[in-house]
């Protein structure tokens, strides 16, 4: 008993539940992914699953189509995502809370209803609902998610750094391309990976707003993994995007670690 | 380059208009022969009648029907399929070949009641497939904002035109000076039109939901005259059943998730904080797994989780789901006020006396008390807002959440209107909250 009391006086043993709880819910269901992966509905040990997805046209064109939406969305983000960031950060920008939180403010209202509300604007203007719907709605989605990060990245940014480089020399756009830009690229691969990972894996979303047209593979994982004799090909399907959330997320936290290192491509 | 941006407005007006598209009205009489036929015998009880159909961009409305006054078109067929049976087809005038579907899917949870002859008919949604050669002419949000455009350009080309009358007697310095201060207002103002049209651009669709939440049209984009009915039908419970029960839901398990993460992950950064630094880094990687983990994996490996372990989900599944990824950003909240905190107080409390569980609530949550709250809302937005994963580990017994509802209703092609007074509230609560927030940091700045 006594022995009990010291344990938990101890504060370190405080994590144990959590870490309990996430192994439990966190470990063992990606573990579980895996697992499924590899075995048939009997569960027995196969890598046909992974035969199929290789010979699976519909699944592999659906794969590369969604990397590709996911690459141009992130891009037009950060296109888009960059100067509004960039304005907010200026100095003689007087309300830039303001502005950060009329940015985010939209992300209160479900995502979902918002979608459908792009649909039917987009009815109402008379535009036709394809891809272009498709890259609006997910820009609109995560815009906010790119503009955060590089507007916080710039904020801290120290001014002196700029004046120094106009001092020196630089005209307006020489200090931009080489001093402010450079400084802000950990804000910049955040906002890439924060728009990246979640367009990729996005479902729901594409569905709605091109009317069924378009499938991304977020929406093919779902079709599998809902049909029960389906579910270990659904796992195969996972398993594919969790290396390349996996992927995505070392590139980002091994350039942000590094910083000052100069930009390379996506993925 | 201003002659540049007048040339640019114009081909930008010229590419917009290529992407309009029609709204054309096609006047049908059901019954006619040759022109509709009929293969069940549903619309025969309106032989005679008009109904007016209203094609627009993808949807096509049918009026004069009260059953059909929405529908939505699909371009193939093999699209239909999977949404129900056909009722009737017909042709009309133009050789247009239309087709009535019977959205069978969801036929219990939307079964609308009709008045058909006097007599009260159910039938549940329908789809209008249509094949229409649609003609290309202008809607009319292209009218206003070429209009918009058209009288910017006209008040700034006087402007200018104005301005420069009156420099012509200034001094060469003064029109240098004048010059520059001109390109740095030009800069300026550039750069606030430029998140202002963004946030423009992100408000369009809430306007639009908050413009239509005062109408009572099922449809959104549909105006038929102002009505607060909605409000009144969200507040006496008077919506749709399924509408209710998922926002008692939402509001049910983002509590329980809120609470669970916020003492969860409040133990944790405890332990955390006091822990070894080797472990300490292995932990918070721990942490940041649910956070990096895209709604839809987490989702999916918790769904395969409870399938393996052979639970049956529902509520308790959710919740623990909710917890899953709630907790690591109410640990990331409460760990720098500890930081921040003496380590030595919570010790001296035990010395004196106090037991553990009294020296953490006299002596701990005090200070990690801000952490706390704000962990507890994070989780609480969190919860609520959440989709992917709810949508895996809800299980088929019907518990719907307001995510989830929202997306089986969008799926059935038509949105609860219920909803849009719902979200007009939320974001005028939020918008109030800002103002608030905002009138009390400048309060806080002045003194």
């Amino acid at each position: 008993m006594s022995k009990l009391i010291q344990i938990f006086s101890s504060r370190r043993t405080w994590a144990w539940p959590y870490v309990l709880f996430m192994a439990l819910f966190v470990i063992l269901p990606l573990i579980l992914v895996g697992v499924y992966a590899f075995t048939d509905i009997n569960g027995q040990f196969t890598v046909r699953n992974f035969a199929k997805f290789f010979t699976h046209s519909e699944a592999i064109q659906t794969f590369l189509y969604s990397l590709m939406i996911a690459v141009f969305n992130t891009a037009i983000c950060l296109l888009i995502g960059y100067p509004a960031a960039y304005i907010m950060a200026q100095e003689d920008f007087k309300t830039p809370k303001v502005m950060a939180m009329l940015f985010i403010l939209p992300m209160w209202i479900n995502f979902l209803l918002r979608t459908v509300a792009t649909v039917e604007l987009f009815n109402m203007c008379g535009l036709p609902l394809g891809e272009g719907a498709l890259l609006f709605g997910l820009c609109y989605d995560y815009l906010p998610f790119m503009i955060y990060p590089i507007y916080n990245t710039l904020q801290k940014m120290d001014n002196s750094l700029v004046e120094a480089a106009q001092d020196l020399g630089a005209n307006r756009w020489q200090s931009f391309w080489k001093i402010i830009v450079p400084l802000s690229m950990p804000g910049v691969y955040s906002g890439i990976v924060m728009v990246f990972m979640p367009t990729v894996s996005t479902f729901a979303i594409a569905e709605l707003l091109t009317h069924n047209n378009i499938k991304l593979f977020g929406s093919l994982i779902q079709d599998y993994i809902t049909t029960t004799d389906l579910l270990n090909y659904g796992a195969v399907l996972s398993l594919v995007l969790l290396i390349i959330i996996g992927l995505t997320s070392f590139f980002g936290d091994h350039d942000s670690a590094a910083g000052e290192e100069k930009g390379g491509g996506l993925v | 380059m201003r002659r540049l941006m007048v040339i640019g407005y114009w081909l930008l007006v010229i590419a917009l208009s290529s992407f309009a598209q029609s709204n054309l009205t096609y006047e049908l009489k059901v019954g006619m022969t040759g022109e509709v036929k009929v293969l069940q015998d549903f619309p025969e009880t309106y032989a005679g009648e008009k109904i007016n159909i209203k094609v627009r961009g993808e949807r096509v409305e049918v009026k004069g029907l009260e059953t059909l006054d929405f529908a939505f078109s699909y371009e193939s067929t093999e699209a239909l399929q999977n949404w129900g049976d056909s009722i009737y087809s017909f042709t009309d005038e133009t050789g247009t070949f239309w087709t009535v579907w019977q959205n069978k899917k969801e036929i219990k949870n939307r079964a609308q009641r009709v008045k058909v002859n006097n007599a009260y008919k159910t039938f549940t949604d329908y789809i209008v497939s249509h094949t229409a050669v649609e003609k290309r002419s202008r809607g009319w949000i292209w009218w206003v904002f070429a209009g918009l455009l058209f009288a910017g350009t006209a008040l700034y080309g006087g402007y200018i035109l104005y301005s420069r009358r009156k420099e012509q007697s200034l001094s060469s310095v003064e029109q240098e000076t004048l010059r520059r201060k001109r390109m740095g207002m030009r800069r300026h103002y550039g750069s606030q039109l430029y998140l202002w049209l963004l946030l423009l651009v992100l408000y369009a669709p809430i306007a639009l939901i908050a413009v239509f939440s005062f109408t009572k049209s099922k449809i959104l984009g549909n105006w038929t005259g102002f009505s607060m009915d909605l409000y009144v039908n969200l507040f006496t419970g008077k919506a749709d059943a399924g509408l209710n029960s998922a926002i008692m839901y939402t509001v049910i398990i983002a509590l329980i998730a809120a609470v669970c993460s916020t003492i969860l992950g409040t133990l944790a950064a405890i332990g955390i904080y006091n822990m070894r630094a080797r472990h300490r880094k292995a932990i918070s990687f721990l942490n940041s797994v649910p956070m990096i983990n895209p709604d839809i994996i987490t989702g999916i490996s918790l769904f395969l989780l409870f399938v393996a372990m052979g639970v049956s989900q529902g509520l308790a599944t959710v919740c623990i789901a909710h917890v899953v990824f709630c907790t690591p950003y109410v640990v990331l909240s409460v760990l720098p006020r500890l930081s921040r905190m003496n380590p030595n107080t919570y010790e001296a409390a035990l010395d004196l006396g106090a037991t553990p569980a009294q020296a953490l609530r006299m002596v701990m949550l005090p200070e990690l008390w801000p952490g706390m709250l704000s962990g507890f809302i994070l989780a609480l937005t969190l919860s609520v807002d959440d989709f992917g994963v709810t949508f895996f580990t809800k299980g088929s017994g019907g518990l719907e959440t307001l995510s989830t509802f929202i997306y089986s209703d969008a799926r059935k092609g038509g949105l609860t209107p219920e909803l849009r007074p719902l979200f007009t509230i939320i974001l005028l609560v939020m918008l109030i909250g800002l103002v608030v927030i905002n009138i009390r940091n400048n309060k806080h700045k002045n003194e």
